[in-house]
Formats: C-alpha cells, sequence, structure tokens
C-alpha cells in the first residue's frame, strides 16, 4: 500500500493521508468502503519506550471503539491497544507480532497493527481528527506537552 | 488508600489474589496496596513471553509450579525470601506516558527502601538499584481500566535456582548468566515489617491518600475463583497466540536477560554458535564454536571481549569465511527484544 502525504513535525513524521484519535494515538486509513488499517503514530510509540511485543485478538474478534484489540509491552509495563473504531477484525500484522520494532522503524506503513470492517463507519470516522491543519496543530502540541513534561527528549 | 496483606499464600493464589485487585479497582473498588509471600517456590512468567524459555522438565522434577501473570517482564523464580508488594489504582489516575507512569509507582518504593536503611535509587532504565545491582524486580500492566505495578523486598536471592529454572541449552550461556546475576542482582535482608510499614507510609503520602486496612470485596473473591481457574489453565499458559516465524527466517538468539542492560545470549547460525554475555552495550565474555577458525578461536574471542556489539561483525571480517557465519550468528541477538 503507498503512503501519501508525510510532514515532520518538531523532528516527528506525521502522515496526513489519515484520520486520528488524540487520545489513544491510533491512526485510521479508509481502505476500501467500510474498512481500514489502524496503526499507532510515532508519538504513541515514542512515549511507550521500546516496543518489546504485540499481540492482538483473532482475526473475526468484534471491534469496540475504546476497547483494546491487543496489547503492547513496552519497559515491562503491558497495556492495551484501544481501538478507535467498532467492527470486526479482517487481519492482523503478524510480521509486527513477530517483531514490534517494525512498528517502530515504520509506523505508518510496514509497521500497522490491524485491518477491520467498521461497523459505523460514517460515526467513527466522524470523530477522529481528519483536517490536515487540525491534525497537525494537534500532533505539535502533543509534542510540546510531552517535552514540557520531559516525556520525550527535548 | 486500601491495604490488603495477605500473608503467606500458595503459589497461585500469590499471583491471582492481586490480579482480583486489578479487576476490583476497574470495576470501583480503592486504590490498594496489597503484601503477599509466596508459602512455596514457583516460576512465573510475563505476558507476553514465550513458554519455551522455562525448563519444564527442571521445574516439574523439582515441583516447581509455572504460571503467566497479566503484566510484563521475563520467567522468574519467586520464593519465600522474596515480599511481593503491589499497588493497583484506577488507570485514569496514571499518567499515559509509560515511563512517567512506571517512575510514579516506583518512587515511593524506592523511599520506603531509604527508610529501612537501604540507599536505593531509580536509575534511568527503571530499575530499582544499588550502585548498579538490582534490588527490586518489577512488572506492570493494565487490567481493564485499573493499573498495577508489582515489585519485591529480596530478602534472599537463590541465584543458582533463579537462572536454572530458565531453559538455556548452552552450558557457557547458563554459567554466564548465573555469574551475572551474582554481580548485578541483590538481596537487602531488611526487617520485612519495617518494609511494609515504610511502604505503606511512602504510597500513601505519594498518592496523598490514608492508608486503611482493608479486604477484598465479594466481587473480588468471586475473581479470585475464576483467575485460579484461569491461571491453571494450560491455554492460558500457552500464552497469546503468536504467528509462527516466516519459513527460512533467522532462527532467534535465546536471550536472558539479568537486569536492564546486562543480558546473555547464545545463538547458532551456519554452523557457527556463540554463547556471550553483553553489558551495558558491550561484549564481556563470549565463547564461540566454529569450523574453520585453524586454532584462532581464542584469539577471535580475545578480539571480541569488550567490542561493543554493534561493532562485532566489523572484528569478524578479520577471520574470514567462519567470521562471517559467527557475525551471522550474532546478529540474530536483538537487545529489542529483552
Amino acid at each position: 500500500m503507498e503512503q501519501g502525504e508525510q510532514v515532520i513535525v518538531a523532528g516527528f513524521p506525521l502522515a496526513l493521508d489519515r484520520r486520528y484519535q488524540a487520545e489513544t494515538h491510533m491512526w485510521v486509513l479508509p481502505t476500501d468502503p467500510g474498512r481500514a488499517r489502524i496503526g499507532m503514530d510515532p508519538l504513541g510509540i515514542e512515549t511507550s519506550g521500546t516496543l518489546a511485543q504485540l499481540s492482538f485478538v483473532p482475526v473475526g474478534t468484534q471491534l469496540t471503539a475504546g476497547r483494546p484489540f491487543g496489547q503492547l509491552e513496552a519497559a515491562k509495563f503491558v497495556g492495551p491497544l484501544v481501538s478507535p473504531v467498532s467492527g470486526t477484525v479482517l487481519a492482523v500484522n503478524d510480521a509486527a507480532a513477530i517483531d514490534a520494532g517494525l512498528t517502530e522503524r515504520d509506523p505508518y506503513g510496514a509497521g500497522w497493527l490491524i485491518e477491520a470492517s467498521l461497523s459505523d463507519a460514517a460515526g467513527d470516522l466522524s470523530r477522529l481528527l481528519a483536517d490536515a491543519a487540525e491534525i497537525t496543530a494537534w500532533f505539535a502540541a502533543k509534542i510540546a506537552d510531552y517535552r514540557r513534561m520531559g516525556v520525550i527528549a527535548q | 488508600m486500601r491495604v490488603i496483606d495477605f500473608g503467606r499464600s500458595s503459589p497461585l493464589r500469590s499471583q491471582t489474589l492481586w490480579h482480583a485487585i486489578g479487576y476490583g479497582v476497574s470495576a470501583g473498588a480503592p486504590v490498594t496496596l496489597s503484601f503477599t509471600r509466596p508459602a512455596a517456590p514457583y516460576v512465573c512468567i510475563g505476558y507476553h513471553r514465550r513458554i519455551d524459555e522455562v525448563d519444564h522438565d527442571y521445574c516439574r522434577e523439582n515441583g516447581l509450579p509455572v504460571f503467566r501473570r497479566m503484566v510484563g517482564g521475563g520467567p522468574v523464580y519467586l520464593d519465600a525470601g522474596q515480599l511481593f508488594f503491589q499497588i493497583c489504582l484506577p488507570a485514569r489516575a496514571v499518567p499515559a506516558a509509560r515511563a512517567k507512569a512506571l517512575r510514579m509507582l516506583l518512587e515511593p518504593a524506592v523511599t520506603a527502601f531509604r527508610v529501612v536503611g537501604v540507599p536505593a535509587s531509580l536509575d534511568d532504565d527503571l530499575e530499582v538499584c544499588l550502585g548498579d545491582r538490582k534490588i527490586c524486580g518489577h512488572g506492570a500492566g493494565q487490567i481493564e481500566d485499573a493499573v498495577v505495578l508489582c515489585g519485591n523486598l529480596i530478602e534472599r536471592f537463590d541465584h543458582a535456582r533463579a537462572a536454572r529454572v530458565l531453559a538455556m541449552a548452552d552450558p557457557a550461556q547458563r554459567d554466564q548468566t548465573v555469574a551475572l546475576m551474582r554481580r548485578f542482582v541483590t538481596a537487602t535482608p531488611v526487617d520485612p515489617a519495617s518494609f511494609r510499614a515504610a511502604m505503606i507510609s511512602a504510597y500513601a503520602a505519594a498518592l496523598g491518600l490514608a492508608a486503611v486496612p482493608g479486604e477484598l470485596t465479594g466481587a473480588e473473591r468471586t475473581a479470585v475463583a475464576e483467575l485460579d481457574e484461569r491461571f491453571s489453565s494450560v491455554g492460558w499458559l500457552a500464552g497469546p497466540e503468536r504467528p509462527a516465524q516466516p519459513a527460512g527466517a533467522a532462527p532467534r538468539a535465546r536471550q536472558v536477560k539479568v537486569r536492564a542492560g546486562v543480558w546473555t545470549f547464545a545463538a547458532t547460525r551456519d554452523g557457527a554458535q556463540v554463547a556471550a554475555s553483553v553489558v551495558r552495550g558491550t561484549v564481556e565474555q563470549v565463547w564461540l564454536r566454529v569450523g574453520g577458525l585453524n586454532g584462532s578461536t581464542r584469539q577471535a574471542e580475545r578480539a571480541l571481549t569488550g567490542v561493543p556489539l554493534h561493532s562485532v561483525a566489523q572484528v569478524l571480517t578479520g577471520f574470514g569465511d567462519p567470521g562471517r557465519r559467527l557475525a551471522a550468528a550474532f546478529a540474530t541477538a536483538d537487545p529489542g527484544r529483552l
């Protein structure tokens, strides 16, 4: 899958061809009508620490927005990968489950997490950040926040 | 802050009791600090770790049960010489950035160690240390909408057994793992009652809460029963489903982490065998077995000693085809997977 436009915001790459859930740092890239690929943005990854492991629910599992679709382990802390949408898991990225570093190295491309059919595409997608200017402003503000809090390097 | 001291618990209950608190806190029970000491030795493996990292034959022969926990980290040996503590609070009360969350949850434990006379510190790797030695193993995780961090006061530590329960086919790796454990993991045999009291004060102060003795709720007791069953099942012990390595992919090195930045590995590739210890990114000791070095094996081992791991391949270029195969074996080690 080709990647669209990316910009660099305060040292972090930001893809502008997809939508974002601000709270979870998950991106959603619609691929076909009612279908999307989901991943984590580099800022979410950076604030998690070095990714040690990723695991996903099986293909066919029902997704509920706000509930986990897998687990991420970093710094001996296991936490949920929270779904930004509701629907059904169509595919999981086995390559990322085998090598979580793939998601660190290529978060917008080969390091995607799952693909899903969306049960309420219009509703779920409308709740995500979609406008390039809005996404860029949110991303820049989060970087500034995390740097101020000492969560990421200056 | 609810405080529950479970005293001595069976190996299974020393896990399921505090996991049940996770579900309780997620459902609205108060922030809880709990303590327990396993009544018998056992082995516990982190949520994501491969079950074949444990030497099951040894554990079976020595009556050591093996359980999988819901928090992170590797396989560990637990016994009555370790007092375990768990702090559990709603996820919304913990910073979303993990490093920040771990620091917040570990700093009171460091304070408690200091109160009882152990000049502990929290290092940049978020290990609770005395100098460069780890004195408290920890793991953390989110159970529904609660975050739990667990750790221990190590009063006595059986380094040999802690290494023996791990599956390591290469004796050189096992020997070096025991040696590094003795060097980098140490017990702090303070009075456990004083440590417990210091922990309660430190966490209450850090969280701005009054400490109140408590007990499990009815729902938590129900959760314990469910968790007893889950944690005893073969399916749970096997761990989360993981995809198979692609055909033709290089076999992964067997890696054992001793503490952050200190680890051993053993690997075989193209007939070349390597076992090595790595301390802060540098190869400290290495054992090589490969055909074709024609008596220069010791020379290659000496050449690699003290070399940064990322420079190993460059050093081995001076050893021809055997060096290339050894470099390929080294390349299967990945500190990112520790």
